[in-house]
């Protein structure tokens, strides 16, 4: 059974988050039914501006994410390599091959 | 996908996220309208009148929110299928 699709639920999840924090900041006057002009300008540019904000943090995120992936991984490798060589004279196995030590583990 | 089995999903979707809204619209209206002093039980008229008025404001900032959003959702597309055209002839 498939969900309707998640980037659809992830949109509308940020609409009605985006909704909830524009009316708490513009919407302060509750002496009137309708929005007033300025509540109504407020909300339009809380809409642009928390739209542009996201977009701005995408690029940065998808920008700066790969180099810290890579340093991350460097910082494993490291970590690893000389904890490997004294326990086996073989290099550390891939998650594929089967490990002498494995078995001990397991137990 | 089948056609129903889009729908049906769409309108279970549609539900949780009114749902969710609702929840919102409760926290932020109770937060703006009724103030955390428990010596009553009861609502003042004020209070009532307040909550009426939140819940109608609300929904129109809900409304307005959607538009705002397909309109800069369109804008965005507009923008990158300019960009591609350019990059394409260029």
């Amino acid at each position: 059974m498939t969900r309707a699709s998640p980037q659809l639920r992830d949109f509308l999840l940020v609409y009605n988050r985006m909704t909830e924090f524009c009316f708490r900041h513009c919407v302060c006057n509750l002496n009137y039914r309708l929005l007033t002009g300025r509540e109504e300008s407020c909300l339009d540019s809380c809409a642009a501006r928390l739209v542009r904000a996201n977009h701005r943090l995408m690029g940065a995120y998808v920008g700066l994410m790969p180099a810290l992936l890579q340093r991350r991984a460097a910082e494993h490798e490291a970590a690893a390599g000389p904890a490997g060589l004294p326990d086996s004279p073989e290099p550390a196995p891939g998650p594929a091959e089967p490990s002498p030590a494995a078995p001990a583990a397991g137990t | 996908m089948d056609p129903l089995r889009a729908q049906q999903l769409a309108a279970e979707l549609e539900v949780e996220m009114m749902a969710d809204m609702y929840n919102r619209m409760t926290q932020a209206c109770h937060r703006k309208c009724v103030p955390p002093y428990y010596k009553e039980s009861e609502l003042s008229k004020g209070e009532c009148v307040c909550l009426d008025r939140c819940v109608a404001k609300y929904l129109e900032v809900h409304e307005r929110m959607g538009k705002k959003l397909t309109e800069l959702s369109l804008q965005d597309e507009e923008l990158l299928k300019r960009m591609q055209q350019g990059t394409g002839t260029a």
